[in-house]
């Protein structure tokens, strides 16, 4: 009689446990017995879909990080980075990742969305419990003012809907408002280059009659969205590099210096042209796209 | 320093009652007059009741007899109810307060001027700061009514403030208020047994505790500060969270039938025209800053939102919970701080 052995006390007392504790997680949040902070954003709710940010970033994306150490372990810090991502904003959620996993002291980095983000349906209220905050400079200053790190990405729209062809060129970095806000709150910004978003979803083209009857801002048109539909979604698996770039102190120039408008364009001149050429190391350090 | 004279405008609202209520307990008060158009139904102790109507002019005879060195208009309503449609509604509000300012100009030694408004000035946008602070008022344009009306009366307030300047004026712009036992259509949404919300979105909601509105606007009217200060209190809230800790059961409304559903719930609330702020504010939610109320004011708030989520949690549970949250034990737990 070969009967299968019986598991070990310990390993069904672990078993229990495991039972126990996510019957405990889904009843406290199902009688809403969690905390949220004043901003929406929801830990535990991140925590719980980390997971599969994890797998995308091991095994999907495969993501190689350089000099996560230069992001302050604590105080006030503000991440720049270049944006794409044509249909999800994976750069953002890639760069959070990073720090968890490749910082000594991790902290949830708190992303500035595009406004247009928080007028989608569930899509509104999953940014919001992730850490995303409608992208104004009221809401930045006061996040730098908690000492909380953040990041933006100046391209905005420009960035994110721009077309495969233009991959990796920095666009316009807006009216640099980012720096404003970050010399008057007198932080750090860490430049942050990011390689393999811009191939997830390589954007064709846009539908501008969709985009009316589904009353978004734009639909994109990539190689399998929406011919796959839902399918369509599913983001390639290019290879990723993440570098953060050494600090740049802001703090020496006092908080008058928000009203030198030379001054922001030269320092977010600098910060585009260090991306930038970051970018192009990134993309020769990487190699080809998918292998 | 003698004692104040203190004239409520619009005592026999609930907020007028109450604040009549909490000031003659406190020093350094004299004689508090309620004015009013109708009889107050609570009992208002050692206030003197002046039957006067706000609208009519008759007021710029009447409020100078009165000698005020306070005046607190309590008197702009939130929100239409059945027989009371959404244009008596700004005349109450914006003609009203017009009559007021009128009457306040004419008297003499009169020192401070509180309004109690709301803070549906700032609107319910998606790209809105998280925490408007006063200044931001008008940032985006004012869509609908309520809204409107609020902007009109607040310019008012703000030109007699800039002709009268020996006159403090305050401006106060109340979040939503949740309590137990207010009745407002906010409460008797959340008091339905099924909430419809609308597919897809999850405002980010302050509330504001009924003790704290009533606390801040005495606060107010006994240390005015010039200019607007919200009347909001710490954190945020997310309507989700909200009817869990109440253990009620939100069903989510596709777009196609928000408009309808809306119509029926406003209706059924008693506030079918106000339901576009409603609305609004329900999909986008709102949030203020309320560094001047706690730094300038000194008002020590007692309730933070989640505080006064779990409040109303506790008065409401199992009198109108249609299901019962899956554990009864956790929602009843309050925490004032």
């Amino acid at each position: 009689m070969n009967r299968p052995a019986a598991p070990s006390p310990e390993l069904v007392l672990e078993w229990a446990s495991t039972v126990q504790s996510t019957s405990d997680l889904i009843l406290r949040r199902l009688t809403g017995d969690y905390h949220e902070d004043a901003w929406g954003f929801d830990e535990e709710f991140t925590e719980t879909v980390f997971p599969v940010f994890e797998f995308l970033y091991s095994t999907w994306w495969r993501v190689q990080v350089e000099g996560a150490a230069n992001v302050p372990g604590h105080g006030r810090v503000l991440l720049v980075a270049n944006h794409s991502g044509t249909i999800f904003p994976f750069d953002g959620a890639m760069i959070a990742t990073a720090i968890q996993k490749e910082h000594p002291l991790p902290r949830w980095v708190r992303a500035m969305v595009l406004n247009w983000a928080f007028d989608l349906p569930f899509v509104s209220y999953i940014l919001r419990r992730l850490g995303g905050v409608a992208a104004n400079p009221a809401n930045l200053g006061r996040l730098l003012e908690e000492d909380q790190p953040v990041m933006v990405f100046p391209e905005g729209q420009k960035g994110f809907g721009k077309d495969f062809a233009d991959r990796y060129r920095l666009q316009r970095f807006g009216r640099g408002g980012f720096i404003e806000v970050a010399l008057e709150a007198g932080c750090p910004i860490v430049p942050v280059a990011v390689v393999g978003a811009e191939e997830i979803y390589p954007k064709l083209g846009e539908s501008k009659p969709l985009a009316r009857a589904l009353g978004s801002p734009y639909v994109p048109i990539t190689p399998t969205f929406p011919w796959l539909g839902p399918l369509g979604l599913l983001p390639l698996p290019s290879r990723w590099r993440i570098e953060f770039l050494e600090p740049i102190d802001l703090s020496a120039y006092g908080p008058g210096a928000s009203e030198d408008r030379s001054l922001v364009f030269d320092l977010s001149e600098q910060v585009r042209e260090q991306i930038q050429e970051a970018l192009y190391r990134g993309l020769v350090k990487r190699g080809p796209a998918f292998l | 320093m003698s004692e104040k004279r203190i004239v409520i405008a619009g005592v026999s609202t609930r907020w007028g009652s109450e604040l009549a209520r909490t000031l003659q307990r406190r020093p350094g008060v004299g004689e508090i007059i309620g004015i009013d158009s109708t009889r107050p139904t609570a009992d208002l102790g050692r206030t003197e009741f002046v039957e006067a109507d706000i609208r009519n002019p008759v007021i710029s005879r009447i409020l100078p007899s009165l000698e005020p060195n306070v005046v607190v208009h309590c008197g702009i309503v939130w929100y239409p109810e059945k027989g009371r449609p959404s244009r008596a509604l700004h005349d109450i509000n914006v003609i009203g307060t017009l009559q007021l300012l009128a009457a306040c100009e004419k008297t003499p030694g009169l020192e401070a001027l509180i309004a109690r408004g709301s803070a549906a000035i700032y609107g319910s946008a998606p790209g809105a700061p998280a925490f408007f602070t006063e200044d931001m008022a008008r940032r985006f344009p004012l869509v609908t009514r309520f809204q409107r009306d609020i902007g009109e009366l607040e310019g008012y307030f703000d030109n007699f403030a800039r002709r009268r300047p020996e006159i403090t004026c305050c401006m106060l712009r109340f979040q939503v208020e949740v309590g137990p036992g207010l009745d407002t259509p906010f409460n008797r949404y959340l008091n339905l047994p099924v909430v419809p919300t609308r597919m897809g979105f999850d405002p980010r909601l302050q509330l504001l505790h009924v003790d704290d509105a009533t606390g801040a606007l005495a606060a107010a009217s006994l240390a005015p500060v010039r200019g607007a200060v919200n009347v909001a209190p710490d954190g945020a809230i997310s309507l989700s969270r909200l009817l869990r800790l109440c253990g009620k059961t939100a069903v989510g409304v596709p777009p196609g039938l928000v408009g309808l559903i809306n119509r029926r719930v406003g209706d059924f609330l008693g506030s079918a025209d106000l339901y576009r702020d409603g609305e609004l504010l329900l999909r986008y939610g709102r949030g203020c800053d309320n560094r001047r109320l706690r730094e300038e004011i000194g008002y020590e708030l007692a309730f933070d939102s989640e505080g006064t989520a779990r409040d109303f949690a506790r008065a409401s549970h199992g009198v109108q919970a249609l299901f019962p949250s899956p554990r009864p034990g956790s929602p009843v737990r309050s925490v004032p701080r």
